[in-house]
């Protein structure tokens, strides 16, 4: 097991750039998610780990070994790495063991070490019935499972996974969640894991670097990422989040809809547009007039008022038409077309910093 | 490493194609521009279009292959319908024989619809005689004719079209049928106004198929036309080569062939490239049958009545000439004989040459073709080395030559020094590979397509080498795959006649080419003998192909 690091790392496809100068160092037996939506260069990024690609700028070291940089790229074989594919890539002329035991063959290991090894594996990941058959007879999560096992049977340094559930029913994926994070637990592989679904990198990272558009925009344990967005993008994409627009105040404080606005976050700079982003439960809904003057209230209008069982879901129009999700406690009900007071406590409203064009 | 080796290999490539393909054609127009002293003209151009024994062949050409496909949609249409969107009986027989009958190559079924219905032997003719008491000088069919040899082509091209048009049926989804259904439309009307419709650029896609055939046909002018005293391009083109050969003016003559079929590609590819509405896969429901009702009956006895034409009276007639003294009785118990098997496999000095070379170049075309096909379709599917569209588009490039052009132009490129190959089966090797190089190409590029890179990849991130990889786990997902394009070159060599008409030579007659000269000494009972045999050694290889192919454990992952 050994540290990833990541130099400046960049790769170029003729003019357009699918990873630009990303820095990101994995610690010994962490597991780190590369989030963002499709095309952000989180799988480039880990091709460029696998040594499938080289880099066009930038270097990659593993242990403290150099093994890619544009001038010299260690190929896959030579890295002692794992990785599951998003199709599993199961070789279908072979069955179940044989698949699992073709890294330890490729090792040249000794019959009797490679039928251990092999029987262990295949007890942990609870494959040891289907070890005779063929992956066109396995399901989505068995198949799931065989690919985990081949990865780990050889014990990589590193493992890399991309977008290994994105295959599986709503169900099995958050079981496999689960089970990707346990055997992370037990075995402690350096791990890198992509992936574009967020509810996923909560549960399984150490660590979560939100890109886009080549890019690392956010880099951080999954609490903060999801409590303290840094960027406009990164609010979008972990959801859950209202963003608004205004102006800095002489203050420092953000006007929006005619109101003012404390928030936290970065300094602002007098004059300049800013968005803040503020999560929807936690802004407050209610009929009355504010006792405190309306220190960090907005007013406006209910346009839509869902019902969700745990949680009433509102759409509320401000004074400039900007409209605002709030969640609120289902006690609280109040029809459409009522006027109402939203407070924003200042210590959730983050002043975002501006997107990358 | 691999990228040092990758340059050397896309040029060897390149140049073994651009050798194959470039050299030819580029003769070919060089010959065609060039008067007997050497100098640029457009003289032979200028020759051929006011030569009326050019101008009529072109004319009869186009009226052929208009005809033709014009009858196979007419034909093929109603049929490839009944079998896949109707309950008509025996609808998966049907199929199976009209896809059978494109196993009897194009030149055998015309010599075998001559026993039929020439004026005077034809079988048919004889029992119309018998039945009607005419005199022996009339006849009610004179397969001698522009309409016999229309009829002919279109027994052997409706086929591809009928293939077209039942597989883009079976595709369409029932649910826009049930769309028409729910808002009120009646069964006749939805067919009328949704299924035709939607099936109809799928229709004029078969139409071009059907032109290009029989525009480029060559076998079935060959033994119909020339007896009945007229010619159409490709007889003409190889009768300029006949003594004393006019291969300037063979050269100019296979230009017009060669422009209008490459404008008749891009047309096709059009329409097909329109079917997006009609598509493929997705979550849709299996295709509704219509009910004939008391229609069934008619239905299949139709079915039947137009398989008889490729099919059921040709082998008929071949089997009663291979197996009968003369061949224009009809063969009892009692006159069964041998004797044309005999004399055919024992007696006729040719054959046994001609089988060894047939034999010969059909494997060496099929191992060849094969090799280099799969190597440029791993090159492509895997992007292995830069540029390789270009590899990817000199593969496809010969399925824009008519084998008789190829010929020509083979015969042009090669009959000079440094590379004299006349005369020597080097050259049909060559234009063997280079004609069945597209479909092999792409019958194994779709191959690599299903074998999934992420596959290749496991491999190596567990260690294996980009070598190791390709022997433990490309290759033996391809396996089925390249055997079944090596039977498939190798059938298709078999039956090859327009190139190798033009390149053989005394010394390297192949098996098609002997059963057409064996024309000229009018020894039916042989011919029939060689035809039966091309066609069962054809049978074989493809139901061997079949059965490698349909093995189950290669059934994709996920």
């Amino acid at each position: 097991m050994a540290s990833v690091e990541l130099k400046g790392l960049s790769r170029h496809y003729g003019n357009a750039v699918a990873v630009d100068g990303v820095s990101l160092r994995v610690e010994h037996g962490q597991l780190v998610c590369l989030l963002g939506p499709s095309g952000c260069g989180k799988t480039t990024t880990l091709r460029l780990i696998a040594g499938f690609i080289e880099p066009s700028a930038g270097e990659i070291e593993v242990g403290g070994k150099l093994l890619s940089s544009p001038s010299r790229t260690v190929p896959p074989e030579g890295r002692n790495m794992s990785m599951i594919f998003q199709s599993y890539a199961l070789w279908p002329h072979m069955t179940v063991a044989e698949n699992v035991a073709y890294g330890l063959k490729i090792r040249k290991l000794d019959r009797a070490t490679i039928d251990a090894k092999l029987k262990a594996i295949l007890g942990t990941a609870r494959l040891e019935a289907l070890a005779d058959r063929y992956p066109g007879e396995l399901s989505g999560g068995q198949q799931q499972r065989v690919s985990l096992a081949r990865a780990l049977v050889v014990e990589p340094e590193t493992l890399l996974l991309d977008e290994p559930l994105s295959n599986l029913d709503a169900n099995l994926r958050e079981e496999m969640r689960f089970e990707i994070r346990r055997l992370h637990d037990q075995y402690r592989y350096t791990t890198v894991y992509v992936t574009h679904d967020q509810a996923e990198a909560m549960t399984t990272a150490d660590l979560i670097a939100v890109m886009n558009k080549g890019k690392v925009e956010q880099l951080g344990p999954p609490e903060e990422i999801y409590a303290k967005p840094r960027s406009e993008f990164v609010a979008r994409f972990i959801g859950g989040s209202n963003i608004l627009r205004g102006s800095a105040l002489d203050d420092g404080r953000i006007s929006v809809a005619g109101k003012a606005l404390r928030t936290t976050g970065r300094k602002l700079q007098p004059g300049r547009s800013v968005s803040l982003s503020v999560r929807q439960h936690e802004i407050g809904i209610a009929l009355d007039t504010p006792l405190s003057g309306g220190d960090n209230h907005l007013h406006g209008v209910v346009t839509r008022q869902v019902f969700l069982g745990s949680t009433r879901d509102y759409t509320v129009a401000l004074d400039d038409k900007t409209e605002l999700r709030v969640t609120a406690p289902p006690g609280c009900n109040i029809a459409p077309g009522q006027t109402v007071w939203l407070h924003l406590p200042a210590d959730q409203c983050r002043a975002l910093a501006e997107d990358v064009p | 490493m691999t990228r040092d080796l990758s340059r050397p290999i896309l040029i060897a490539v390149s140049a073994l194609l651009a050798a194959m393909i470039v050299l030819p054609v580029g003769w070919l127009l060089v010959v065609s521009l060039t008067n007997k002293e050497g100098g640029a003209t457009l003289g032979n151009f200028v020759a051929l279009f006011t030569d009326p024994t050019f101008v009529d062949p072109l004319i009869t050409t186009l009226i052929i292959a208009c005809s033709v496909s014009v009858i196979c949609c007419l034909v093929a249409a109603p049929l490839g319908w009944l079998v896949a969107r109707t309950d008509m009986p025996l609808a998966r027989t049907v199929r199976t024989l009209v896809m059978a009958s494109l196993v009897t190559p194009p030149f055998v079924g015309a010599i075998a619809w001559e026993m039929l219905a020439a004026p005077n032997s034809g079988l048919l003719n004889q029992l119309w005689r018998l039945m009607s008491g005419m005199p022996s000088d009339e006849a009610l069919f004179d397969i001698y004719s522009l309409t016999g040899l229309i009829f002919v082509i279109s027994c052997y091209t409706f086929p591809y079209v009928f293939i077209l048009v039942a597989n883009a049926l079976d595709r369409m989804p029932g649910e826009l049928e049930d769309a028409s259904s729910m808002l009120g439309a009646k069964t006749w009307q939805t067919a009328r106004r949704i299924t035709v419709p939607l099936a109809l650029p799928t229709l004029l896609a078969g139409a071009l198929v059907a032109f290009l055939q029989a525009l480029n046909l060559f076998g079935s002018p060959a033994i119909l036309a020339i007896p009945a005293g007229f010619h159409t391009l490709t007889t003409r083109i190889w009768s300029l080569f006949q003594f004393p050969p006019k291969p300037e003016l063979a050269a100019a003559a296979s230009v017009p062939l060669l422009v209008l079929t490459i404008l008749l590609l891009r047309a096709q590819a059009m329409a097909l490239g329109r079917r997006g509405y009609a598509v493929l896969g997705g979550k849709y429901g299996a295709p509704r049958s219509i009910r004939l009702g008391w229609l069934r009956g008619p239905a299949v006895a139709l079915a039947l009545f137009v398989l008889a034409m490729p099919l059921f009276l040709p082998y008929a007639a071949l089997f009663n000439s291979a197996f009968s003294r003369v061949a224009s009785r009809i063969v009892t118990p009692e006159t069964i004989t041998l004797h044309n098997v005999r004399f055919t496999f024992l007696e006729l000095s040719s054959t046994m040459p001609a089988l060894k070379n047939t034999f010969l170049l059909a494997t060496a075309s099929a191992t060849l073709g094969a090799l280099l096909a799969l190597l440029i379709a791993y090159i492509v599917a895997r992007k292995a080395v830069r540029g390789h569209r270009v590899l990817a588009f000199l593969a496809t490039a010969p399925l824009a030559i008519p084998g008789i052009v190829l010929g020509v132009g083979l015969f042009l490129a090669y009959t000079r020094p440094p590379l004299a190959l006349y005369g020597t089966l080097w050259i049909l090797l060559i234009a063997f590979v280079t004609i069945e190089l597209p479909a092999a190409y792409q019958q194994l590029g779709s191959a690599f397509h299903a074998v999934h890179p992420e596959l290749e990849e496991a491999g190596r991130m567990l260690g294996a080498t980009r070598l190791r990889t390709l022997a433990d786990i490309t290759a033996p997902l391809l396996r089925s795959a390249v055997i079944a394009t090596w039977c498939f070159i190798f059938v298709a060599t078999i039956r090859e006649l327009s190139a190798a008409v033009i390149l053989f030579t005394s010394e390297t007659k192949v098996l098609s080419v002997l059963i057409f000269d064996l024309k000229e000494s009018g020894d039916v009972g042989a011919i029939a003998v060689l035809s039966l045999s091309m066609v069962a050694i054809t049978t074989i290889v493809i139901a061997a192909a079949n059965r490698l192919h349909a093995r189950p454990q290669m059934r994709p992952a996920t």
